[in-house]
């Protein structure tokens, strides 16, 4: 009984810590901005206030929305060609007899591991060359290769799961190789193809390292550069922040507990990168 | 020959399949990878329109000669430790602990992912705000709650205690990524081999390293491995963080994008893959010689 109690109390020990800093971003998010900054800091806030969630959402406040709006279209538009891309290769890579399949996979491999800040130079130098400087359009295509080759081994070990008997008696039923992808792959590995959707997004959706250097103006800044901008502005409202804090991390904590609870498998699946 | 057939076919097929991600990732990583390398051997200006030197060797003379890069490297070797130690350590500690039924288990468990899914910018703003040395809840817990500090440390301004900052955040931030891999492997052990070990007269100790040590070191070596490589090249967390903190991802983007010196940067991440391929093929070295002993 008591070994019981205590094991209960380390489970509540650990959540309080790992949880620590979402309490206190939460309860900022609903202080007011006097009392954010108090030299004696509450738990809780003395005043409720719903003020700063109103502020993000008000352009002539916080330009947050603009925000928002770039980081859903980088985020949605690399993730579904991402993955659009990647189905094709994956089926290929589990499915198809060819030389030099081992080569190409263990090259998807070697990348997975090596990236980003490795590249930056080259790539803002390929970026810039292309006339992409500035423009949603870099951000997108450099999400879409960080993402792939990662979106390739996790869809490839899907795949894999599905039975080679399947697809023989498709074949047999009068479905080519394509067909097949379309009818039998891509239906049977939905749940597979929506977490390595959540992936792609994920990626895009916390990129600050292109996106910091591709973007000049902050007409084309995502919510990780916008937010920084503003957090070196000398005017900026702790509250403000932590609400904006909350609604940034909202669309991808949603996205991975519905593909959590849609899928029995989990992050390590195929090993996802992070 | 209906086999040859077959896989003509396929090859063709598959070349198809393959293209645009192979054509994709050839121009945006195997041409940038290449180009890393010649642009190292250039005095190379930010501005594309005005033309690039050729300078030789000079920019790694420089890297190599100049003590900020040894330094930098110090504490990347430390980070990186200190990370992995401290992440896997954890996260396999709380899987132990989780590898027992109990009540809201599933909850607990999507909980302590939260830090791993969560994006790093929302994370810094309230680490920022939680250590700030005026009015931050940290020091506030420790100097007037717990007595463990008179006065709180600058956390961001002193290069120690942002050091330590750093280290803590990432070890809170990637300890789920151990766990729940950790957790996985922990589930497929079967129970008998416990009460076998039981009967043997094992003591806790015993069985983990009989039972338990075995059965998770492929999953360990992974975590390790790529836990080393991903904490190596960390930029974002730090660079957010604290301006105090110079890792090798922090040298190289200011090097590039603060002091606009493109060819010094090639060069360092050129060294920083170098370093990074050594590590690679030691950790995997150690894994065969682990397999075979």
């Amino acid at each position: 009984m008591a070994k019981r109690a205590s094991f209960y109390i380390g489970i509540i020990v650990l959540l309080c810590v790992c949880l620590f800093p979402f309490f206190i971003m939460l309860m900022t998010a609903f202080k007011g901005s006097e009392e954010a900054i108090s030299r004696n800091p509450t738990f809780f806030p003395k005043d409720w206030t719903v003020q700063h969630f109103l502020d993000i959402f008000d352009p002539t406040i916080f330009p947050y929305l603009h925000y928002l709006q770039n980081s859903f279209i980088v985020s949605v538009t690399a993730s579904v060609i991402s993955v659009g891309i990647a189905i094709f290769g994956a089926y290929a890579l589990s499915r198809l007899n060819f030389r030099g399949r081992l080569t190409i996979n263990a090259s998807f491999y070697t990348v997975y591991m090596f990236s980003g800040i490795l590249l930056v130079v080259p790539l803002f130098k390929v970026i810039s060359g292309l006339g992409l400087y500035d423009t949603k359009t870099s951000l997108i295509i450099v999400m879409i290769v960080q993402t792939l080759p990662t979106a390739i081994l996790m869809l490839n070990s899907y795949f894999e799961t599905i039975p080679k008997d399947l697809e023989e008696a498709a074949k047999i039923d009068g479905l080519n190789r394509v067909k097949v992808i379309f009818y039998i792959i891509i239906p049977l590995s939905f749940t597979g193809i929506v977490s390595v959707f959540v992936y792609c997004f994920m990626v895009a959706w916390n990129d600050f390292l292109f996106a910091s250097i591709f973007f000049s103006g902050s007409e084309n800044f995502t919510l990780p550069v916008g937010l920084y901008a503003l957090f070196s502005n000398p005017d900026y409202v702790w509250g403000r922040m932590m609400a904006a804090s909350i609604i940034t991390a909202l669309p991808v904590v949603i996205m991975y507990a519905i593909s959590e609870n849609l899928i029995k498998g989990n992050v390590t699946d195929g090993g996802v990168k992070g | 020959m209906f086999k040859v057939k077959r896989e003509t076919s396929d090859g063709k097929l598959a070349l198809i399949l393959l293209l645009p991600s192979s054509l994709l990732i050839l121009l945006l990583i195997g041409y940038p990878m290449l180009s890393n390398f010649y642009i190292s051997f250039f005095e190379q200006p930010i501005n594309p329109e005005f033309p690039a030197e050729f300078i030789g060797l000079e920019n790694y003379i420089e890297t190599l000669t100049n003590i900020e890069f040894y330094k930098s490297l110090g504490i990347t070797l430390l980070y990186t430790l200190l990370v992995v130690v401290g992440s896997t350590a954890l996260g396999l500690y709380v899987a132990i602990m989780f590898n027992r039924p109990f009540r809201f288990r599933k909850i607990a468990r999507s909980l302590i992912i939260l830090s791993y899914v969560t994006p790093s910018i929302s994370l810094i703003f309230v680490w920022k705000y939680m250590f700030n040395s005026g009015y931050g809840i940290i020091n506030y817990i420790g100097r007037d709650m717990l007595h463990i500090f008179d006065r709180a440390p600058l956390w961001f301004d002193n290069p120690t205690s942002a050091f330590i900052l750093v280290v803590l955040f990432a070890i809170w931030r990637y300890f789920p990524y151990a766990f729940i891999a950790f957790l996985a492997i922990l589930q497929t052990i079967s129970p008998t081999l416990y009460e076998a070990a039981e009967m043997d007269g094992a003591n806790v100790w015993q069985k983990f390293k009989t039972v338990t040590l075995p059965a998770i070191m492929p999953v360990m070596l992974t975590v390790i491995t790529l836990r080393t490589i991903w904490m190596f090249y960390m930029f974002e967390d730090v660079y957010l963080l604290t301006n105090k903190v110079n890792v090798l991802g922090v040298y190289l983007y200011e090097t590039a994008f603060a002091f606009n010196d493109l060819g010094k940067a090639s060069a360092i991440s050129v060294l920083l893959f170098l370093i990074i391929s050594t590590l690679i093929i030691a950790i995997r070295k150690k894994v065969n010689l682990n397999a075979s002993s």
